[in-house]
């Protein structure tokens, strides 16, 4: 991606992006945009409730993300293994992509109560189509050249999967895994619009109180958490990525 | 190195094939190969020479008549491209054949690999090696099933003059007694490594009668004027 990039310039960026911030700030009423500092303050103010409410958010979206990798994945190959199966299920997975994850909330706290479960559903849902597809695309790419080869030497359907396609899609799958860890935060977030009263305290429920309240720099602070935990995701994934594949996709 | 149990001769007796919906591209196409010996087809590209091997390898099935070519699974094949996998080493991928047949045996990979006198790369994956090296790899992932057959389709086609000349020695001494298809376009190529040459041309595809390479055993085959002949016979009948 940016290998090889200067590493200055991200804080060039930052600072940029700082000065900008605190310009627009000092030119408006703090209650509508609170300047750097305020939301700084906030954040060291708040830290007890905000780490542990960066962690319930944490583990619904990352429960809701493995949940949907495990789905996507096993979606991915039951559509490889049949085009039937894809052709009966594929509205299945694009009716789960378009509803708004906002509008079935409320349904999900009938189903599962108050709490942490809901988050994890909602991340879920919103992070399961992009892995359905990436696993699926990734699988079904190989080159026809690779197949021809294994079935020259009878290979199997499953050692197909397991030696040609499963590692091959994995550039797709990661691709896809990036796209996800992004909208499980976000889906864990409205989930907990609707399903977090608060206690113990979540992202969600803190930046919808802390907006109700015209608290703007603690409102900031709780997304500045949000963003900071799906910055990790992607970082994270990132890694997991150049340490599994990135010695032979980033060149071949 | 291949010290397999019997090279099959290849039998082609009234074949039909179309890809689907196509016009016909072959039909009622014949064709007899002696075992043990290296046959080039010779043709313009898109003529059809690489579905005649595909067929004859089994890759691609008849829509009627018969193709016999020894044990399907005494066949190998290399392809256009080194069609490595990029994320297994090159003694990986020189063993996969092997490894999905269920019977690993590092012997034969090590021997495959010194026939092609790969064995410093063993443990390189194909990215780092030149493109020479992996068509190397993938004549090695060929050869390590012994096959009798050994369908070959354009390999050289890819690389620079100078490598090509290179891989052609390594060939021609790599595939011993087994029955070789060598499927190209260069016609001098064809006359220098084949003991015959067979000219596809037409639609449906037509066979030539073969043209048997004579060669002296003294010297570069290349600077004959023997051979010289012989190219222009085969242009002829293209």
């Amino acid at each position: 991606m940016s290998r090889g990039a200067p590493g200055w310039a991200v804080w060039i960026a930052a600072a940029i992006g700082l000065a900008a911030w605190s310009g627009l700030a000092a030119r408006v009423p703090p209650v509508l945009l609170p300047s750097p500092l305020e939301v700084a303050v906030s954040m060291w103010e708040h830290a007890a409730v905000l780490a542990q409410a960066t962690a319930i958010t944490g583990a619904g979206a990352l429960g809701g993300l493995a949940v949907a990798t495990i789905l996507g994945v096993a979606g991915g190959i039951a559509f490889l293994w049949s085009r039937t199966l894809e052709r009966a299920l594929l509205p299945y997975a694009l009716l789960v992509q378009t509803v708004p994850i906002v509008a079935i909330a409320p349904l999900l706290v009938i189903w599962l109560g108050y709490g942490v479960p809901v988050a994890a559903a909602a991340a879920a849902i919103a992070a399961f189509f992009p892995l359905l597809t990436a696993t699926h695309v990734g699988l079904s790419s190989a080159p026809p050249a690779r197949v021809e080869l294994l079935r020259l030497y009878g290979a199997t359907w499953s050692q197909e999967l397991i030696k040609l396609r499963i590692p091959g899609a994995l550039p797709h799958f990661f691709a896809g895994l990036r796209t996800a860890g992004g909208l499980a935060v976000i889906g864990a977030i409205v989930g907990e619009f609707v399903g977090s009263n608060g206690a113990p305290p979540s992202l969600g429920n803190l930046v919808l109180r802390s907006a109700r309240s015209a608290d703007t720099p603690q409102t900031f602070a709780a997304i500045g958490c949000a963003a900071a935990m799906a910055i990790g995701f992607y970082g994270l994934i990132r890694a997991v990525e150049w340490r599994s594949i990135g010695r032979w996709f980033a060149r071949s | 190195m291949t010290e397999h149990v019997a090279a099959p001769p290849v039998e082609f007796r009234g074949v039909d094939f179309a890809f689907d919906a196509g016009a016909p591209l072959l039909a009622d196409f014949t064709l007899t190969l002696p075992a043990g010996r290296v046959t080039a087809l010779v043709g313009e590209s898109g003529c059809g020479k690489s579905t005649v091997l595909r067929l004859a390898a089994g890759l691609l099935k008849p829509t009627t008549g018969s193709i016999a070519a020894g044990d399907p699974s005494d066949r190998a094949f290399v392809f256009q491209s080194a069609n490595l996998l990029p994320w297994r080493t090159v003694a990986r991928n020189v063993a996969l054949p092997l490894e999905l047949r269920g019977r690993g045996d590092p012997a034969r990979v090590d021997a495959a690999l010194t026939a092609v006198g790969l064995d410093d790369v063993r443990d390189h994956l194909p990215y780092q090696l030149s493109g020479g090296m992996q068509m190397r790899a993938s004549l090695a992932r060929a050869l390590v099933t012994r096959p009798g057959l050994l369908a070959l389709d354009e390999p050289f086609s890819a690389l620079d003059a100078l490598t090509r000349r290179r891989l052609h020695a390594v060939f021609s001494s790599a595939w011993a007694s087994a029955t070789v298809l060598l499927v190209t376009h260069d016609i001098d190529e064809a006359v220098l490594l084949a003991d015959q040459v067979v000219v596809l041309s037409g639609r449906p595809l037509r066979a030539s009668e073969p043209v048997v390479v004579r060669r002296s055993e003294d010297g570069d085959p290349r600077y004959s004027p023997e051979v010289g002949r012989q190219v222009r016979a085969i242009e002829a009948l293209l």
